[in-house]
């Protein structure tokens, strides 16, 4: 099972819990199962359209998997993965 | 509500003026404490991060999410959790702009903070919603105020 980190804000979602496992070959099924578990959570990280919202980031130990393979990265049981948002701003 | 801590208030300061006529950008750790009225949350450290906006800085900022993925490693370490996101306005109010809106995450608070002529001269803590069309302020505390 590979590991995710929480967010703070996040985890009254996931029962308060900093850190949750779940079971998966790739980055999208290891977040499909614990939107499953936690459905209250999916529609924090997705959109109307079941994409990942544009301000959600998600990496694999420490590398974006936009730079890897996206959701089919592969994940071992040893691999954590991290929720980041992306944010920026201006003052115009 | 959202409360500084007189160093990290300091921190932030002293980062936004020392960035001026720029945009500066960081992260807040601290506590979350769940009362009657909401949450209290309590910035205990202040976490300068980079601007990394490619194009001029006086009026854009841009926070890797690598850096993010620090603080909140950081914040994990210390047992604490990441609150929020500061930056500053150069010679504006510290309004929540349409940029600051459309790029945007509801999780955090995002306090402003206003650079009159490289002083400080006021700030605002800004939550925004998940589509990134509101922006609602909360009430920020913090020692000189």
């Amino acid at each position: 099972m590979a590991r995710i980190l929480i967010p703070t804000p996040l985890r009254q979602f996931v029962e308060k819990l900093d850190t949750v496992e779940a079971d998966g070959a790739t980055v999208g099924e290891v977040l499909a199962a614990l939107t499953t578990r936690f459905p209250n959570l999916k529609k924090q990280l997705y959109n109307d359209e079941g994409k990942l919202r544009s301000f959600v980031n998600v990496y694999l130990n420490d590398d974006d998997i936009r730079y890897l393979q996206k959701d089919a990265t592969s994940v071992a049981a040893t691999d954590t993965l991290s929720i980041v948002p992306s944010i920026a701003g201006g003052l115009i | 509500m959202i409360t500084v801590e007189r160093k990290p208030w300091r921190e932030m300061v002293n980062h936004a003026q020392a960035t001026y006529p720029n945009e500066c950008c960081g992260a807040m750790i601290g506590t979350i404490v769940s009362g009657p009225d909401g949450d209290v949350k309590t910035v205990i450290h202040a976490l300068a991060l980079d601007n990394a906006s490619a194009g001029p800085q006086a009026a854009r900022y841009e926070l890797r999410p690598e850096d993010l993925l620090r603080a909140d490693r950081q914040a994990r370490e210390l047992k604490m959790d990441l609150i929020g996101i500061y930056h500053s306005h150069p010679d504006c109010d510290a309004y929540f702009s349409e940029t600051d809106l459309k790029n945007s995450c509801p999780w955090y608070s995002f306090i402003v903070l206003s650079i009159q002529k490289g002083q400080y001269h006021h700030a605002n803590s800004w939550l925004p919603n998940a589509e990134q069309t509101h922006a609602e302020k909360e009430e920020l505390q913090w020692p000189e105020s």
